[in-house]
């Protein structure tokens, strides 16, 4: 588009040189009202507008082009350099696409454990429950047709029946806790994080923007920073005070946790931090961690999330 | 005793008809969405109300919106929620609006028939069903001041927390009326609160306690 807006009145320009240097000497060549015309609407019909207008424009015109081209076409390079700078050079995205191939990678082998993990929780878990249910059950329905019935035995029969569907349905709670946090299913991100700061001992302040549709897996790892954060600081923050703030730009979603506590906090003192970062950096995201001795801590996360 | 019943999962509902009907209730509608509900309790005025938080459409808190909505409309209509986990900030929202008569439990309790029953008509009469877990979590977080209760007297807490009677906790504990009462007192002087009769406006007290023990700002209000 520059080369267009610059290059088109250079281009007048030198086309009215030559036709002032060639048409002009030639005006009685023409018929009469097609003759040339300098100064852009003069016509040229005798020798003495030929030989004075003639030879005026094209001096004008080329101290015009000599004073202005060069800084006209320096403009057009540069602009052509800073268009060409901002595109990635071929090591860079070389570099990129290694970088996204191992977070992909990164991002199946997460995926690929925690469906592992989930398939032996509902295995050894739930199933094996009501395996152990039916056998009961089974056994009651025989034991009830017995005679003389054996009471004692029927009742225990039924009571552990009883009791291990009340422990199947807890598991099993747990586990759908730790796939899709159901309060994320029922009020999204915003309410889900209302109900986690809420429930915070150290009391919390929420703020967050105009966040539009975040990707499942991203709001999941939102909510499970956010309350594996705010659990460090009920624990070991001594703090008073707390704070989450979540805001879009763009394509990423940024997070930052702070409290006004103690400080100290590092991937070292027990699993929080580390799974922060292990579920963040799975979704390419990034994890910062300001904590220094005497506080307070800031925990700043952003993960993209589409545009 | 008439009950409107909201719940979408045939397997749940027919369980419930079952219970409840042998439990001497009547049944007089079972909507499977928050709208058809609405209209239920408009039309049949029940007696108690048993509603899932997840409904039609969308399954997210359809349930508790249509309650909220059902309890704005008829003050004081009795509401027993049933969710499949525990949300304090649903709890919260319950209490919330006016009056006694709310109820928040787990679906896991419906197993246990008698004290489901129990609150179930408690919650009829004014009263409220705490589920143990909503008032397990607030106890945990209340850390301190809760530690100089004796054993007995958290027990104690927990149930009139969950919005039982002296009568009733007695029973549960297996202990005189009178120790009840005498632990109650105790209860009450430890933690610095003036003594409540026992009903809605007791359980408030002790949940706003506990709620307020664990952090500044309250959010179970009446």
């Amino acid at each position: 588009m520059s080369g267009v807006g610059l290059g088109l009145p250079a281009l007048l320009c030198a086309g009215n040189i030559v036709v002032a240097a060639i048409a002009t000497p030639l005006w009685w060549a023409f018929s009469a009202g097609n003759g040339p015309r300098l100064f852009v609407n003069v016509p040229v019909n005798g020798w003495t507008t030929a030989l004075t207008l003639g030879p005026l424009q094209i001096l004008l015109l080329t101290a015009l082009a000599y004073l202005c081209f060069p800084p006209m076409a320096r403009a057009h390079a540069r602009i052509c350099l800073a268009v060409m700078a901002s595109q990635p050079t071929d090591e860079q995205l070389a570099e990129r696409v290694v970088e996204l191939t191992r977070t992909r990678a990164d991002v199946l082998d997460a995926h690929g454990a925690e469906l592992r993990r989930i398939e032996r929780d509902l295995h050894d878990g739930t199933q094996a429950r009501l395996v152990a249910i039916a056998m009961r059950l089974a056994l009651a329905r025989q034991a009830i047709a017995d005679s003389p019935r054996d009471e004692q035995f029927l009742e225990g029969l039924l009571r552990d029946a009883h009791e291990g569907a009340e422990e199947a349905m807890s598991e099993l709670r747990e586990v759908i806790q730790t796939v899709y946090p159901p309060i994320l299913a029922d009020r999204g991100l915003d309410g889900a994080l209302t109900a986690v700061t809420a429930r915070c001992p150290v009391p919390t302040r929420l703020r967050i923007g105009d966040i539009g549709r975040v990707p499942a897996a991203v709001e999941t790892t939102v909510y499970f920073a956010v309350a594996e954060a705010l659990t460090n600081v009920a624990k070991h923050s001594q703090g008073t005070a707390a704070g989450v703030r979540v805001d879009r730009m763009t394509d990423r979603l940024s997070v930052v946790i702070t409290d006004n506590g103690i400080g100290g906090a590092d991937d070292r003192l027990g699993t929080g931090i580390a799974g922060i970062r292990r579920r963040v950096l799975a979704l390419d995201g990034t994890v910062d961690v300001d904590s220094p001795a005497g506080g307070p801590t800031t925990i700043t996360l952003e993960l993209p999330c589409g545009s | 005793m008439r009950v409107v019943i909201a719940e979408d999962n045939v397997l749940l509902s027919t369980g419930l008809e079952l219970l409840l009907g042998r439990a001497g209730f009547h049944i007089a509608a079972i909507a499977g969405d928050a709208a058809s509900f609405l209209t239920a309790v408009r039309e049949h005025r029940p007696d108690v109300t048993v509603v899932d938080v997840r409904l039609p459409p969308s399954f997210r808190d359809e349930g508790i919106r249509a309650a909220l909505q059902a309890r704005q409309e008829q003050p004081g209509l009795p509401v027993l929620v049933l969710s499949q986990y525990v949300e304090q900030q649903y709890a919260a929202e319950l209490l919330a609006t006016a009056g006694g008569g709310v109820g928040y439990l787990l679906k896991d309790r419906v197993s246990r028939v008698d004290a489901f029953i129990d609150a179930l008509r408690r919650v009829a009469a004014g009263g409220t069903a705490m589920d143990p877990e909503v008032i397990a979590q607030l106890v945990q977080r209340a850390g301190d001041p809760i530690a100089a209760l004796t054993g007995r007297e958290r027990e104690v807490l927990a149930l009139m927390a969950q919005g039982l009677d002296n009568n009733a906790i007695a029973q549960q504990l297996t202990v005189t009326d009178n120790a009840v009462h005498k632990h109650i007192g105790n209860i009450f002087a430890k933690l610095g609160l003036a003594v409540t009769d026992s009903g809605h406006r007791r359980v408030l007290a002790v949940l706003t306690y506990l709620n307020g023990a664990g952090r500044t700002s309250g959010q179970f209000g009446g």
